[in-house]
């Protein structure tokens, strides 16, 4: 069914591996999440090579990216923030960046469509449980048993402070998951809207007469929402990079 | 040329000029504008998350003990509990980021009083 709106999101597998009976095949969703590291990884390497006093495009456009999340974990987590977890918001960043910006591109070469890594929650969740257990790993490392101080807030009478502790735990449990299925929710549902709107325009123009003249109305909020999906792609990027800093944060400075 | 200074004053001199264009703090972090609709999903996802994740812990206490179903019904209360305290933790820091502007024409109840 071409114009099934759900059908881009099925995973096919390219190369079929089975470790002691897991299916762990290499997809079409492995391929797009390396296509996206490559791709980040060659710009970077590429735009960076001359390191040029005057900087070319490419290199300006390097040295803000990189600034742009410099300035966001240094603005959340403070200068010992940037020290320990710049990389690895960084590399979060670009990596969800481009799984979606290479979402938004149709296929080519007889692909018949870029599978978007980051709708699949299997994906966002487990990025997601890479920044929880960081923050819990280094939160314990660091502060030892001061960490547990983040679910006791302070100013808290004696009383309530066993219930206060128990919704502090719960809001910390919930956190991987909203940080998870906010990314995944606005990617699934952005493509799924591209591709019903986009389903109209076909439609409407084979139903023929007046309807093929009104098949320019879906056409045209297409291509106003793939306006709107690349900043949702970036934008998702962003939040999803500055939550990890206000979590990281919590790591290095328990108690509110 | 022998009055030609060195690179590093020009460098430092032209970091302070941009630092100046970009409004003097030095910072180029200006946060993308936020549309209604992503924050709306911000504060479901905050509550709904929270509901979900309390009730799971109560349905663990209730298979770990012999609770039934008080866990459940416990954990999804926290959970709910829970999620008013993170609608209210996202709306604070938005308002931080965003404070409202005093000059901005105050929006007439309509209450009759």
């Amino acid at each position: 069914m071409a114009d099934d709106p759900i059908e881009q999101f099925h995973i096919e597998s390219i190369v079929p591996i089975d470790i002691a009976g897991l299916d762990a095949s290499f997809t079409n969703a492995s391929l797009a999440m390396v296509g996206g590291v490559a791709v980040a990884a060659l710009f970077f390497n590429w735009a960076m090579k001359p390191a040029a006093l005057i900087p070319s495009r490419a290199q300006v456009v390097a040295e803000q990216t990189y600034g742009f999340v410099h300035g966001m974990v240094k603005d959340t987590t403070g200068d010992e923030g940037v020290k320990k977890f710049f990389p690895f918001v960084f590399t979060l960043f670009l990596f969800i960046f481009m799984s979606n910006m290479l979402g938004m591109f149709p296929g080519f070469f007889g692909v018949h469509h870029i599978f978007t890594p980051t709708s699949q929650i299997v994906v966002t969740a487990m990025l997601a449980l890479l920044v929880f257990f960081t923050v819990i790993i280094v939160g314990l490392f660091k502060n030892g048993f001061k960490f547990f101080k983040i679910f006791a807030p302070s100013g808290v009478p004696l009383l309530i402070m066993p219930l206060i502790v128990l919704i502090e735990i719960i809001s910390f449990f919930s956190r991987p998951l909203s940080h998870s299925v906010r990314l995944w929710a606005n990617i699934l549902a952005g493509h799924i809207l591209l591709k019903v709107f986009a389903s109209f325009v076909p439609m409407l123009f084979a139903a023929g007469g007046a309807f093929a003249l009104l098949s320019v109305l879906p056409l045209a909020m297409t291509v106003a929402l793939y306006g709107l999906e690349f900043l949702v792609a970036f934008l998702q990027a962003y939040v999803f990079a500055l939550l990890t800093c206000i979590y990281l944060n919590d790591a290095l400075h328990p108690g509110h | 040329m022998a009055d030609r200074k060195p690179p590093e004053d020009d460098l430092s001199n032209l970091r302070r000029r941009i630092d100046a264009a970009r409004g003097g703090d030095g910072s180029q972090n200006a946060p993308p504008p936020q549309s209604p609709a992503s924050l709306a999903l911000r504060y479901g996802g905050e509550f709904g998350a929270a509901v979900i994740v309390g009730g799971l812990l109560g349905y663990g206490v209730d298979q770990l003990l012999p609770t039934s179903p008080w866990g459940v019904l416990i954990g999804f209360m926290l959970g709910f509990a829970a999620g008013v305290v993170n609608v209210v933790r996202v709306a604070r820091t938005y308002n931080q980021a965003h404070p409202v502007d005093p000059n901005a024409p105050s929006i007439p109840d309509d209450e009759e009083d």
